[in-house]
């Protein structure tokens, strides 16, 4: 006697003769493995060959017709990037970058979402404008002024170049406001109540139940963090603080490419994120149910 | 109400320190004068990997040699040269010394971007100029870069064994743009396409500059670049010339590299190729196989006329900058790495495999002793009968090559009819002469 | 309008808000005014207003200040006014990079949300392990960048690629993907789509997970199908995810660079040149005017964006988009 495992609800107020339900449960469930493997590989198959590439040979990558598996699996792109000094640097570099610029990213947008979701002060129609607008720049409009001040600054060459200037983001503010406001009043009024201040009911109250949207928002931060280039090759000279898109940028030329390489390079660069991403994922699909986007 | 108050201000300043903690994590960038020593920065666009190896190597040696100067090197991607650069003009970091295209120099000296060399360097450097190349330097009788090197920009490639076996003679290549067409035809079977050329209008706006001036003589614009010339009816025949390649199947349908990867051709997807002279170098590096069955031509004229031009001479010089707060210093070092011991190119020659030409003369000698570059089977070839008759590459602003290049590129993919192109061209390139004022602004030739 | 009635004192709240409004009413928990609330209001939001005014709105204002001139960072700038609005505004090539850049968010952001709509529905019925597994790797394409990712496909869509191998299985010929003017836009759609897929596809299975199995329960009893249930339950019932994920869609999508940039380069014949592509092209030749011209190309675009923007939020409901 099988017992449905899904959830799927429908077929289980159906109730048919334990004979014909085993029947259509596992046909249910052979139809779902078969979804669940088609998308899969659709998804996944440039994944997947982006990492097979990394075993081929520079000029095998790129050979017409296409096909799929090398000639011969040969490690030594991969053994020429992990030995590579330059690409660990800037793979710790860069989740190093990416960490600081999350944590950061989350204190102050939260901050700020929280005061324009729960606090009444003055102007707040006027900052409320001030704080969404830079969604809106694009970000070649601000590319060579936001240069000139963050060199006027004296911020060039340096991590905080990477971190500060895009830390504050309008987009994560709007979806981390949209939580806050949809938070229970009940629980605040009863805080308010007992004396506690404003600060303290941010703190002891909103932070502790937004874990989950955090990871969302999180996940969003590391990302463009992650996969910035054009800034970094505009502000950092330093070989010390090569961001990792940077890193695999030069293995792309006018007039050859380093695809091998490039393919090793980018499946391993890949990797620190999917570790993170499989760790956090149940926390991504609450994080959205929770934050009152519905 | 003192500790929330405190509380809230306590935090935001630790968020303002952490972020002025981190400003100070820097590498530890230089200061301009280190007790004594200059420091100059140098930005090379990239190329090839062996040109990086080369210049590092130079750079080394030239910073070991002497304490007076140091040279600080960056190499660039190209894909994000033009932001970088621009960037770093607007807020006064621009490099001291930069790669410098030679057809972006008239532009440069106009905008006052480049400071005049003569001020700085010896007579001597720019008599050893070879003559056709120094008037790509030379505005006004001033010389406001230093070339590096020339490379065609197209030569004709062909695979021996495959030229073989259509039944073909490999001693006499095509030679006229009929022949071509013809041996593409019997050249293309089964995945194997018989040709390759440009095919996008970016890549088509400077390749085909050889073939602009081979198909009329003159690029679509009058001579002081005060009207478009584009519907020239000379003009047809070079965008025919293209439709029938790409429509009649002869060349890949899709590029997967632009014009000047030669990966295809090393791949056998194609058993001819248009490419620059560079071309050699990436055979050498990564398909020697290839390499050996490979010859070489100028590539095909109109009417078969080889001492009409084919090719434009493209290259590198470099550049510095008006700016620059140390142009004697920086200036040094242009002497000592492009204009002192012709040893010097010499060995950037080799090493680009002889792919690339010299602009000096004593460079020229020091290369006839080296028994590698006599051996090599295509510097002859090249030298004498594409690189005698190659042109300047225009000075115009970018926007009049795209025009050109988007016309024929229209042509080739059957969006536009030939003469509806070139009329879109020409209503394009005289938008481009009004806006940027280009009327009169013609270099001297 | 508020059932609260504010109140000045610390101390003092009237708690009206019954739970059945809490969702509707976003204005409504409107806590006492508190004067002291300035303090730590204006603290809590320095730190973002003070980084977006150094780095955002001040490098905007400066830009704007630029674009009336002919810059030039060797001769000192030459006031011009409005000229280059107007060479911009005149120039056929900025209107089809916008015609470009709307046709290419047109495909992503249906398509892209039809698809992800059918694997969330699809994942919402997956047990457990097999619904985690699922939902990582919808998301994993979004860990590669896009320039891999433009690479990646560049050689999916090649003569001799996987797509036209796949094509021969069904014995149709080769097709030019990318060189074709009619299919290269299509064909970079895709990737982009397949880059989007993850978090679409989360948020809207996030959605789904709310809406209560008894409203299909009753539906499938009253003989309705599965497109019925779809359009008269789940879809009404999603509307503000819906409309979340449009905009956020739309903005990121017209936007795009890379994906044109490796795989085009805006070709064939302008046909895939979205409007950050044409900025970044007109960049390239570093003269004063090409500087000038795509610095006031970024701007319009900022200007174009806003109003779309602006107008996108004016359909949705207005008490999400705007402080009451």
């Amino acid at each position: 006697m099988s017992t449905l495992t899904d959830t799927n609800t429908l077929s289980a107020a159906a109730t048919p003769s334990p004979a014909r339900g085993l029947r259509r449960g596992d046909r249910n469930r052979l139809l779902k493995l078969i979804g669940v493997i088609l998308i899969s590989i659709s998804v996944l198959f440039p994944l997947a060959w982006m990492a097979i590439a990394g075993f081929k040979g520079k000029t095998e990558v790129l050979r017409s017709p296409f096909q799929f598996f090398p000639d011969m699996w040969d490690p030594k792109n991969y053994i020429a990037i992990i030995q590579d000094p330059q690409f660990s640097r800037a793979m710790l570099v860069t989740f190093g970058g990416a960490l600081i610029f999350t944590a950061l990213s989350l204190a102050i947008n939260s901050m700020a979402a929280y005061a324009l979701a729960r606090l009444d002060f003055a102007f707040k129609r006027f900052w409320w404008v001030f704080c969404i607008m830079p969604m809106f720049v694009p970000g070649m409009a601000i590319l060579l002024t936001s240069f000139v001040v963050v060199a006027q600054l004296g911020m060039l060459d340096t991590l905080a170049v990477l971190i500060i200037p895009g830390v504050a983001s309008a987009v994560q503010m709007f979806f981390l406001r949209q939580f806050y406001l949809n938070m229970p009043v009940a629980v605040e009024e009863a805080a308010l109540i007992d004396g506690a201040s404003r600060w303290q009911i941010f703190t002891k109250i909103f932070i502790p139940q937004s874990a989950a949207v955090f990871v969302v928002v999180g996940i969003g931060s590391y990302m463009a963090y992650w996969n910035a280039y054009v800034w970094p090759i505009l502000t950092i000279t330093s070989p010390d603080l090569m961001q990792i898109q940077q890193f695999l940028g030069n293995f792309r030329s006018d007039r050859g490419n380093e695809w091998g390489l490039l393919m090793a390079g980018s499946t391993i660069a890949a990797l620190p994120t999917i570790i993170l991403v499989l760790f956090f994922q149940r926390y991504i699909v609450n994080g959205v149910r929770i934050s009152g986007i519905k | 109400m003192h500790k929330r108050r405190n509380k809230a201000v306590a935090f935001a300043a630790a968020v303002v320190s952490t972020a002025l903690v981190l400003t100070g994590c820097s590498a530890g960038g230089g200061t301009p004068t280190d007790g004594g020593t200059t420091n100059v920065t140098f930005w090379q666009q990239k190329f090839e990997d062996y040109q990086g190896v080369w210049f590092k190597k130079y750079v080394d040696e030239f910073n070991k040699s002497q304490d007076k100067v140091h040279v600080d090197y960056q190499v660039i991607p190209a894909d994000t040269w033009a932001q970088k650069l621009q960037a770093a003009q607007a807020a006064g970091k621009q490099p001291d010394i930069a790669t410098t295209n030679y057809g972006n120099i008239a532009a440069g000296v106009v905008n006052g971007q480049f400071a005049a060399l003569d001020d700085y360097m010896p007579a001597e450097s720019f008599s050893d100029i070879k003559e056709n190349v120094a008037s790509f330097v030379t505005i006004d009788g001033k010389h406001y870069a230093y070339p590096m090197l020339v490379e065609p920009s197209t030569v004709l490639y062909y695979n021996t064994d495959l030229v073989t076996a259509a039944g073909l003679d490999p001693n006499s290549p095509p030679t006229t743009w009929d022949e071509l067409i013809d041996w593409s035809t019997k050249l293309t079977s089964g995945d194997v396409k018989g040709m390759t050329i440009a095919s996008t209008a970016p890549d088509l706006g400077w390749s085909s500059w050889g073939l602009q001036y081979n198909a009329c003589g003159h690029l679509p614009i009058n001579d002081d670049w005060s009207k478009a010339d584009a519907t020239d009816p000379c003009f047809d025949k070079l965008l025919d010339f293209y439709k029938a390649l790409y429509q009649g199947n002869l060349i890949p349908q899709q590029p997967k590299v632009g014009y000047a990867d030669g990966s295809p051709y090393g791949n056998g997807e194609v058993a001819m190729m248009a490419g620059g002279s560079w071309v050699i170098g990436q055979l050498k590096n990564d398909f020697p196989d290839v390499l050996a069955k490979t010859q070489v031509a100028p590539f095909p004229s109109i009417d078969g006329d080889q001492t009409k031009p084919t090719a434009t001479l493209g290259g590198w010089t470099l550049t510095l900058d008006s700016k620059s707060k140390n142009p004697q210093a920086a200036a040094d070092f242009i002497q000592y790495l492009l204009a002192g011991d012709p040893a010097i190119m010499a060995d950037f020659f080799k090493a680009a495999g002889y792919s690339k030409y010299t602009v000096r003369t004593s460079v020229d000698e020091a290369l006839a002793a080296d028994p590698d570059a006599s051996a090599d089977p295509f510097m002859q070839t090249i030298s004498e009968k594409v690189v005698a008759y190659g042109k300047q590459e225009p000075g115009y602003p970018w926007d009049i090559a795209l025009a050109m290049g988007t016309a024929i590129e229209s042509a080739m993919k059957g969006t536009d009819t030939v003469e509806g192109s070139l009329a879109t061209a020409d209503a394009a390139i005289n938008d481009v002469i009004t806006k940027q004022g280009l009327a009169g602004t013609a270099p001297k030739k | 309008m508020s059932a609260l009635a504010p109140t000045e004192t610390i101390t003092g709240q009237i708690a009206g808000v019954s739970p059945g409004l809490k969702r509707r009413r976003a204005r409504a928990p409107r806590a006492a005014k508190h004067l002291r609330s300035n303090r730590t209001a204006y603290l809590m939001l320095a730190p973002m207003v003070i980084l977006l005014a150094i780095f955002v709105v001040w490098p905007l204002i400066y830009a704007i200040y630029l674009s009336f001139f002919k810059i030039s960072f060797y001769k000192g700038s030459e006031f011009v006014g409005l000229q280059y609005y107007m060479f911009v505004l005149q120039d056929p090539k900025f209107w089809n990079s916008l015609r470009v850049g709307i046709e290419f968010a047109a495909m992503v952001v249906p398509i892209g949300m039809v698809i992800a709509l059918l694997i969330a529905s699809f994942i919402k019925t997956l047990s457990k392990r097999m619904a985690s597994f699922m939902k990582v790797t919808v998301y994993v394409p979004a860990v590669v960048s896009t320039v891999v990712a433009s690479v990646l496909f560049l050689f999916m869509y090649q003569d001799q690629g996987v797509v036209n191998w796949f094509l021969s299985l069904l014995n149709a010929g080769p097709v030019a993907w990318l060189n074709n003017p009619g299919t290269a836009l299509p064909a970079i759609a895709v990737p982009a789509i397949w880059l989007g897929l993850g978090i679409t596809t989360l948020i809207m299975l996030a959605g789904l997970l709310d809406i209560p199995d008894s409203y299909y329960e009753s539906a499938e009893l009253d003989g309705a199908g599965f497109f019925k249930r779809t359009f008269y339950i789940t879809i009404p019932l999603l509307k503000n995810i819906l409309l979340y994920l449009f905009v956020t869609g739309f903005t990121g999508a017209i936007q795009m660079l890379d994906l044109p940039l490796v795989m085009t380069n805006g070709g064939p014949v302008n046909a895939t040149t979205t409007p950050n592509l044409f900025i970044f092209n007109s960049f390239r030749a570093g003269t004063p005017y090409a500087t000038s011209f795509s610095l006031t190309t970024a701007l319009l675009l900022f200007v174009v964006l806003g109003l779309i923007s602006v107008l996108v939020f004016r359909l949705i409901n207005s008490d999400k988009a705007v402080d009451g």
